[in-house]
Parts: C-alpha cells; sequence; structure tokens
C-alpha cells in the first residue's frame, strides 16, 4: 500500500528512525533551514519541526523528505536498506506501467479553504530558507500543476516559488521547461493568464513524480500512480478546473499573468550555490488557498549535496536519461545520477561503447535541455552506482584529448542554476555539454583490449575458487 | 519609528543617489509579514544623513550578499507588487527592468 500523504510516510520514517521530531519552537526565518542544511549535509535524518515561530500550535514543516536513499526506499515500500540499484531497478520497472488517477469529490486538503479577501499567504509558516534568498520560498519541494490549452495535458513540475506577499507568487520555471514551453507558445501570444495550482506536501511519490523529466504530453500524475502502484486520487480545484492530489497539505491555486513579472529570487540553489537572481519571473495571482487542519508544509533546503533534489530528484531524472538514450538507439545497461554531482552528471554504461556511442550518448541527453552537462560514459564491466569504479574509469580510461567531447547546446537549453556560466551565457542560457567516453575505442582488435588486472578478471576461475576456498585460513 | 528594507542591485555604486528611481524592495518589519515585496518609487541615498526622514536600506548584491553599509530610502509613492513586463523578456535583473534607460553600472 502506497502512502496516500505525507502523514502516514512521516510515521513510517518515525517506525524506522529516519525522522526526527523536534518539539521545541524554532524560527521560520532562517533557523528551520539552517537546522535542516545541517542535517542534509550530515546525511541526517528528515525533521519535522512541531512549533513555529509566529504561528499556531499545529502548523509544521517537513523538511528534507527524500533526502538518503533510505527514505526513498521507504517512500517506495521497500526495506529502507534496499541497495541503490535496486530502488533505481524498482523505479524503472513501476515507472513502464503507469496508472491514471481516479477523481475523487472530497479531500482533505479542503479541509480550509481561504477566498476573496481572506486569501494570506502569510498565514502559512513559509521558510526562510538561507540567508540571502530573495523571499520565503513556500515552494522548494512543491509542484505547479498546469494545463496544456489545445491537449489536456496535465503537466506537474517542480520549481521554485516564494511568497510575493499576501496574494501573489513569485515562480521561477524555466522557459524551457514543460510549464515554460506551454506558457510561452500558447498563452502569452493570446495574452492570456494561465491557471496554475502549486502543490505544496503531496504524499512523496507524487513529488518524486513531478520532479521527473517525463515526457511532454504524459502526465505526471500517470507516473506518480505507477511509482506508487495504485492511482493517486485527485479533486478539483476551486477556482480553476486542474486536478491535484487530494490529500496534499496545502494547494494555492492561482493564474500566471501575461503581462507582468514578479522579482523573484535569488535562492540557494540545487548546484550547491546562489549564482543568480532577482530577474523578472513569472507573477501567479493566488485565486485561493486550501489546506488541511494543522497544515504540514514540506521545505526541502537545497544546497551543496546530497539533498532531496540530488537522491529522489536525481533517481527520476537517471531513468529520463535512460530512457532518452535508449531511445537513440544506445543498448544502455545502467544509468546513475550520482548525488555528489548534483544533478550536473551522468554516469551511462553500456554494452558497446566507443567514440560514436559516447557522442550519440551526449547528444540525446543534450538534445532538448542541457541540464546534464557532465557525461561519463563507461563499459559495462564498471558499476556506474559504484563511484570508485567511475572514477577509475575516468582516470585511466578517458584519453585526455580524444575521449573528451565537447559541445555548446542552442540558447534556450542552459542550466540556468548553472554557476559556472558567465554573464552573456546566463543571459541566453546557453548549455555546454562534455562527454567523458571511458569505454574501448570499438575499433580496437578485441585480443588487443587491456586486460583489467583485478581478481575478479586477471585470473583463472580454478585460482579464484581455491582463494576463495581458503579465505580465511589465510588468516584474512 | 525607522523602518528597514532590503533590495539587490548589480552594484551599489550604480544607483544614482537623490533621483527618483523605481524598486522592488522587502519589508523586513520582524512578524509573520517580513521579506513582503512592494514595488516604489523613491529616492535613495548612501547616507542616512542625505534624505531627512527616511527608512533604512540594505542593498544585497544579485547573490545575496549584503553591503556593509547601509543606504537610506524615502519612499515617495506604492506601485502596487508586480513589474510591468510580461513574462520571459530578456533577462535583465529587476531593477533594470524597472527603470529601463537609466544606466545602473
Amino acid at each position: 500500500m502506497a502512502f496516500k500523504d505525507n502523514r502516514e510516510f512521516i510515521e513510517a520514517l518515525e517506525k524506522t528512525g529516519d525522522v526526527v521530531v523536534v518539539k521545541k519552537e524554532v524560527d521560520w526565518d532562517m533557523e528551520a533551514g539552517a537546522i535542516s542544511r545541517r542535517a542534509c549535509e550530515l546525511s541526517g535524518p528528515a525533521i519535522l519541526f512541531q512549533k513555529i515561530k509566529d504561528y499556531p500550535e499545529g502548523y509544521r514543516i517537513f523538511a528534507a523528505p527524500v533526502a538518503t536513499y533510505r527514505r526513498v526506499a521507504i517512500a517506495m515500500g521497500l526495506p529502507a536498506d534496499t541497495p541503490i540499484k535496486t530502488i533505481y531497478d524498482e523505479y524503472e520497472r513501476r515507472e513502464e506501467d503507469s496508472i491514471p488517477p481516479v477523481v475523487v469529490k472530497n479531500g482533505p486538503c479542503k479541509e480550509n479553504i481561504l477566498l476573496g479577501d481572506d486569501i494570506d499567504l502569510y498565514r502559512l509558516p513559509s521558510p526562510m530558507c538561507h540567508d540571502g534568498d530573495g523571499g520565503r520560498y513556500i515552494g522548494t519541494w512543491g509542484f505547479v500543476a498546469s494545463k496544456d490549452l489545445d491537449n489536456e495535458w496535465a503537466n506537474w513540475g517542480m520549481y521554485r516559488f516564494h511568497v510575493n506577499n499576501q496574494r501573489s507568487l513569485a515562480m521561477s520555471p524555466a522557459p524551457g521547461s514543460n510549464l515554460g514551453m506551454v506558457l510561452r507558445q500558447q498563452y502569452l501570444p493570446q495574452k492570456l493568464p494561465l491557471p496554475v495550482a502549486a502543490v505544496v506536501g503531496a504524499d512523496p511519490l507524487s513529488s518524486i513524480a513531478a520532479s521527473a523529466g517525463y515526457a511532454v504530453g504524459r502526465n505526471e500524475a500517470d507516473l506518480a500512480g505507477g511509482l506508487r502502484q495504485e492511482p493517486v486520487e485527485l479533486i478539483k480545484c476551486e477556482t480553476n478546473d486542474l486536478l491535484v492530489p487530494a490529500h496534499a497539505e496545502i494547494v494555492i491555486e492561482g493564474e500566471i499573468l501575461p503581462d507582468v513579472s514578479a522579482a523573484e529570487g535569488p535562492f540557494g540553489e540545487y548546484p550547491g550555490y546562489r549564482s543568480r537572481g532577482f530577474e523578472p519571473k513569472l507573477y501567479c495571482r493566488v485565486t485561493a488557498i486550501t489546506y488541511r487542519n494543522s497544515p504540514i508544509l514540506t521545505m526541502s533546503n537545497l544546497g551543496v549535496p546530497p539533498d532531496d533534489s540530488h537522491v529522489g530528484g536525481c533517481l527520476s531524472t537517471a531513468v529520463s536519461v535512460k530512457r532518452r538514450v535508449e531511445q537513440a538507439g544506445v543498448p544502455v545497461v545502467d544509468c546513475y545520477v550520482p548525488p555528489e554531482g548534483a544533478a550536473f552528471m551522468a554516469i551511462v554504461s553500456v554494452k558497446k561503447g566507443g567514440n560514436e556511442v559516447a557522442q550519440t550518448i551526449g547528444n540525446a541527453i543534450g538534445r532538448r535541455r542541457a541540464w546534464i552537462s557532465k557525461i561519463i560514459v563507461v563499459d559495462d564491466d564498471v558499476d556506474v552506482f559504484d563511484m570508485r569504479q567511475v572514477i577509475h574509469a575516468l582516470s585511466v580510461k578517458c584519453h585526455s584529448t580524444r575521449g573528451i567531447f565537447l559541445k555548446d547546446t542552442p540558447p534556450g537549453t542552459g542550466n540556468p542554476f548553472s554557476p559556472c556560466d558567465d554573464a552573456e551565457e546566463k543571459k541566453h542560457s546557453i548549455g555546454a555539454v562534455a562527454v567523458f567516453d571511458c569505454t574501448w575505442p570499438s575499433h580496437w582488435p578485441k585480443d588487443q583490449i587491456p586486460v583489467k588486472a583485478s581478481f575478479n578478471t586477471i585470473y583463472p576461475q580454478e585460482i579464484r575458487d581455491r582463494v576463495l576456498a581458503n579465505w580465511s585460513e589465510y588468516g584474512l | 519609528m525607522v523602518k528597514e528594507y532590503s533590495t539587490f542591485v548589480s552594484a551599489p555604486q550604480g544607483l544614482p543617489e537623490g533621483q527618483e528611481i523605481k524598486l522592488a524592495i522587502k519589508d523586513l518589519t520582524p512578524g509573520p509579514r517580513k521579506y513582503d515585496c512592494r514595488i516604489v518609487k523613491a529616492i535613495v541615498a548612501s547616507s542616512s544623513d542625505r534624505i531627512e526622514g527616511g527608512d533604512v536600506l540594505w542593498l544585497k548584491s544579485l547573490v545575496g550578499i549584503t553591503s556593509p553599509k547601509p543606504w537610506a530610502i524615502k519612499i515617495l509613492e506604492e506601485l502596487g507588487d508586480s513589474i510591468p513586463r510580461p513574462p520571459y523578456s530578456e533577462l535583465i535583473q529587476v531593477t533594470e527592468a524597472l527603470n529601463e534607460g537609466l544606466t545602473l553600472e
């Protein structure tokens, strides 16, 4: 049984010791952020802050929900100590069997409804995550639901958003994101407001689904159903036709206006740096706020790895990358987006490598968005989940000139959060991809390919069997 | 009672002292509405003695680093909470967007 909401998820985390309940009052103004940031950097537990300064009893903040693979495993209903590769494989298997949502008439997210003059975002304990951020980011591990004007494509995307004032949000989807694409191509030319619903505190797998780079035209709610192995219950918004998880903690309904912008950012982002901000971004006029009694606001206090974006977020990213590479005709064995790479690095293992394969992979990954800028391609004898093996392959199998392919990608495809981009690259969102080919060249004769000098590869079976059988007798 | 605000700028020396300028400022009054964003027309100065009855304005760089010495601000007019500029216009920072034609750097 999937968790229907974060409350059930928190209960499960309590049983395994993967959440700490903080009863001492904490300040929403940086203190909660600093605590969860340090906990993430220590790979510590999730945190449920029970008492928030300035806010009523019961208003809570749940920090770092899926910032470790243990918590991702628990969210998926797997044992907490499930190996990373097994989590990846299980995610991939479930992703293939999407399950459409069901629509319900009643749900706890409607326990409180604020409309008209009652709308006030300051009723919710939005955190000031880091010193120097541009605002109180109520959306750090939330997602924005929107709909395609023509085809009823319901998109969920994880984009940061902060409180602008009592009745408006400043949102930051990149122009190349799914929401950005729909807004630019369909709504702005007709000067139409884009209806949205910002969902904060959905069940953990719906949130992971929303972070996925799911194909254009496919609904993340179906993916969430697949990951959950049962449908997500959705409920209609009060002021638009969008459907949102009925068990979400907070839903902020609104519309992105076509003629104005909001001052957005800066924000300490998932690459681990605060590198830009205070730019005119999307202005969302709030039309309704609905929330559960004693709401639990979810916070992912992004920064240097690992946090939710590097663990839960990278899982979905890796599977999306694998799909794209497979569609390009490359026989992929595994793909891993390691937390240490802050979602900028992908490691892909292939059955048969070579320069052409490596370049095909680079082109496939950077085709629409070059957000992953470092791609390491390895042969299938390298376990992509073992960074010792990956660094070894990168160090000795990647030729320092012939094995590295560099490519600029078109304006609009770059990662807007890339801290190493200069002002001009940022301005035009110009991307660049580097592919590190750590595979043997395809034209090398088989009998001349270097032999890996490891226990498993450089000794006859008979010797290995004997050594293993006598291992303890050697006193080892 | 002197109030405190903050804003983000490319470079403090680019702010025109003593001239009317439009700014997006964050209200730093403690409490649950702290960091409320307002768009205002104001006069700013690098020292409080240059604006009689002014409030405090903390300047932050575009990556959020606060200048050690605060400026002063006198708010002349409230201009709402949004920037009159369609989404996904060419990327510039907020203060430039609010003051097109004014050289800020």
